[in-house]
């Protein structure tokens, strides 16, 4: 039993903690976040150059054999950082459902470009009416010859803008909400009937609406088995979690530790502001959430390398968790910056912001509670 | 990272698990009996009827894994009561700070459970801000002894208690904290008065003390004169980590599940009830973050580092976790958790229940409020310090 890091994950950690205090100040990823593509190629590229985005997938496929561990390292220091590059939408989300349901022919099509940045995948699996219920399927794959033909609406696509294959989630049998019927596609974002409403996220990344009118889609491009992509999507939007989870403990230790810092400069009443017990004992109950969240993130993670059927519940705890605290402990940062919280020339808010968005992903805090107890 | 036990550990988890079932007590058997031959069995094991006493006074020198397994493994099995004031309070003082006499004069009654101990801390007008006591003791002309005069008060067990450890007023010219000395007596004799306080669960376990003109031998004494609050002070922090219970709590959901499945309600039964069942949900998921801050405390621990500041909120968060399950409890009574007296009505568990509840809201207060916890850890984690405006 240890919570350790090995001298591979350390090395993981220290190159991407580099990275993040070079390359993003507040400044410089404002601008970013303002540019038309809302964030950086460069960066993208160097990303790859730096074995980033081969990292979770399999040696055989030509990546470097990270499990779910590696990326959590990854992805604290990404929450630090606020990093705006598409890792979690083509990585972990397409690049995860390509691993595991993309046949032989379609990864060695796809993956070499996905690690080395020059293709970039999105994950279609929401829809409006289904608000978080992965299951909930109203996009319509038909059988027509060698094609499949998609039909319907997919929301709230991250990073779609700039992918070049959308993996989609769509109904090829079953009731509205049956687990079984739901099947996975890999579709190209310019094929002929696909239409984006593109538009930004609160906290400065990029999302799209899409509409599908008719698309043809070949066989294949079906990952895994027709009528079984539920597993998959599961298994994905798992993986999403746990990287979320850890991006949203980064963002905690940052907006937790601001906070105490500026307690202790910011002087009214004659006094340093953390002179002030009340405000104290917040910052205490902050920093308490923030490492019970983090404990929840170790939890969650171990327990899904060990073990993937057996970690779902304990998923749902941290979920809840990182939703809940999360949110308490952005507010909070919000709230004792006083007026310099809430403008945007402060980090905190932007921090708070992207915390915001995690909560709204993949069930929020009451969502997980729900799935948890049930 | 990984969280496997290794071979070693689980071959000691099937020790404990053996001694715990072949040790348990028989039918008819004499309960004082049971429980004096069960130490010496655990004894005869290597120490491990004073699993936290170190290797040289007779402990059995595990490791912080091996603690872990046995605090799991016993909130699960049912051992002898123990009382902690001799065992896990004045022990570890004894052995830091007392001499060899009174070590070997003290200890090994400890070690047998013979005599019991009570803890001479809390005065009426020194609780949270403990440094403040006013028990005076005055050293006799021939410096052969002290005179105790003073009350102590929340004194648990006093009034079963063959001797006392007790910090007394020596100095008061300095500040607080210095001119404090630690001295132990006997309970039973003349000038000390034992008067019960019944807590709101309606029992007796703790009370007030008072002494008039009690005479303390100097041999009594430990350590220095005036010295005694550096002496208790090492230990609040190790009372105030061993009072999480993490591994009891566990044991306690699942009662508290298995009593609200037991509380009809519709067609069901309380557990399908969704408010019941948020609840009962946010509680598990907090409880199960505790249990991972505590595997993260220790295995810092076990790699020689000094605990880490997750460390610091285990007394919080375990003893509010310790009063939710009970709350809880009481709510599953729902019209009969206000049934009181000798008479049993209601759910099994309902009369329990309210003077469980009632009996936990001490545990945030004892050993160190929530409030001076909160104090403490912004103070020396977040490493806030008061300016000197």
């Amino acid at each position: 039993m240890n919570f350790a890091l090995t001298d591979e994950q350390r090395m993981i950690q220290e190159s991407v903690e580099q990275f993040v205090n070079d390359s993003y100040d507040l400044e410089s990823r404002i601008a970013l976040s303002n540019s038309d593509q809302g964030f950086s190629s460069e960066y993208w590229q160097a990303m790859a150059e730096l074995g980033w985005l081969a990292l979770p997938f399999e040696e055989a496929d030509g990546g470097f054999g990270g499990n779910q561990i590696d990326v959590m390292v990854l992805m604290e220091q990404f929450g630090r950082g606020l990093v705006l590059e598409p890792y979690l939408a083509s990585v972990i989300m397409g690049g995860g459902a390509l691993k595991r349901g993309g046949s032989e022919a379609l990864k060695t099509e796809m993956l070499p470009g996905v690690f080395d940045g020059s293709r970039q995948l999105a994950f279609a699996y929401a829809e409006q009416q289904a608000r978080f219920d992965l299951d909930d399927v109203t996009t319509t794959a038909r059988k027509d010859g060698e094609h499949f033909v998609l039909n319907g609406h997919k929301s709230m696509v991250q990073h779609a803008a700039s992918a070049h294959q959308v993996v989609v989630s769509a109904r090829t049998s079953g009731g509205q909400v049956d687990r079984g019927g739901i099947t996975l596609f890999l579709v190209d974002a310019d094929a002929a009937g696909i239409s984006r409403e593109d538009f930004p996220t609160v906290d400065g990344l990029r999302a799209s609406e899409i509409a599908f009118k008719d698309v043809k889609v070949g066989a294949d491009r079906v990952l895994g088995e027709v009528d079984q992509g539920f597993a998959i999507l599961q298994a994905v939007a798992n993986d999403a979690m746990l990287a979320l989870g850890a991006e949203a403990v980064g963002a905690m230790e940052v907006l937790y530790k601001d906070t105490v810092a500026y307690t202790q400069e910011r002087e009214q009443f004659d006094h340093p502001l953390s002179d002030f017990q009340v405000l104290q004992h917040r910052m205490v109950d902050m920093f308490m959430e923030y490492e019970q969240c983090r404990s929840l993130l170790y939890r969650a993670t171990l327990e899904t390398v060990q073990d993937p059927a057996a970690a779902q519940k304990t998923i749902h705890a941290m979920m809840h968790a990182i939703g809940k605290y999360g949110i308490f402990i952005g507010e909070n940062a919000v709230q004792l910056h006083g007026g310099m919280g809430v403008t945007e020339e402060l980090r905190v808010g932007h921090y708070f912001k992207r915390l915001l968005v995690i909560d709204a992903m993949f069930g929020n805090a009451d969502y997980h509670l729900q799935q948890f107890a049930a | 990272m990984d969280i496997e036990l290794s071979a070693e550990d689980l071959a000691f988890r099937g020790e404990v698990r053996q001694f715990f079932q072949d040790n348990q007590m028989k039918p008819g058997e004499d309960y004082m009996q049971w429980r004096q031959d069960w130490f010496g069995k655990a004894r005869e094991k290597g120490g491990w009827d004073v699993p936290k006493w170190p290797v040289e006074f007779g402990g059995p020198g595990w490791s912080p894994t091996q603690h872990y397994i046995w605090e799991q493994e016993t909130a699960r099995a049912t051992l002898p009561f123990d009382l902690p004031f001799g065992l896990s309070m004045l022990a570890p003082i004894l052995m830091a700070y007392g001499n060899e006499e009174q070590q070997q004069r003290f200890l090994p009654e400890i070690r047998e459970r013979k005599v019991n101990w009570c803890q001479g801390y809390s005065e009426p007008g020194a609780g949270s801000d403990l440094a403040n006591l006013k028990c005076k003791a005055e050293l006799s002309e021939d410096g052969s002894h002290y005179i105790v005069n003073g009350s102590k008060i929340w004194t648990t067990a006093a009034h079963i208690a063959d001797w006392i450890f007790c910090l007394t007023r020596t100095d008061d010219s300095g500040i607080k904290q210095q001119g404090i000395t630690f001295l132990l007596f006997p309970m039973k004799q003349d000038g000390i008065e034992v008067k019960p306080i019944i807590t709101l669960g309606g029992s007796h376990s703790v009370n007030t003390v008072h002494f008039t003109d009690v005479k303390v031998p100097v041999e009594n004494r430990i350590g220095e004169e005036g010295q005694g609050w550096t002496y208790a002070k090492g230990l609040l922090q190790h009372e105030r980590t061993g009072l999480a219970g993490l591994s009891r709590s566990i044991v306690a959901l699942e009662g508290l599940k298995e009593k609200a499945r037991s509380v009809p309600r519709g067609n069901g039964t309380l557990m399908d009830d969704p408010g019941f069942r948020a609840k009962v949900a946010e509680l598990e998921i907090d409880l199960m973050a505790s249990e991972y801050t505590e595997l993260r405390s220790l295995a810092s621990a076990a790699a020689g580092a000094a605990p880490g500041p997750e460390s610091s909120i285990l007394k919080l968060k375990g003893t509010e976790i310790q009063q939710r399950i009970q709350k809880l409890t009481v709510e599953a009574s729902g019209i009969y958790a206000p049934a009181w007296g000798p008479q049993q009505v209601g759910f099994s568990f309902s009369k329990g229940g309210m003077s469980g509840y009632l009996a936990s809201r001490a545990y945030t207060i004892y050993g160190g409020a929530s409030e001076v916890q909160r104090d403490v850890i912004a103070k020396n984690v977040l490493g806030i310090k008061r300016s000197s405006k």
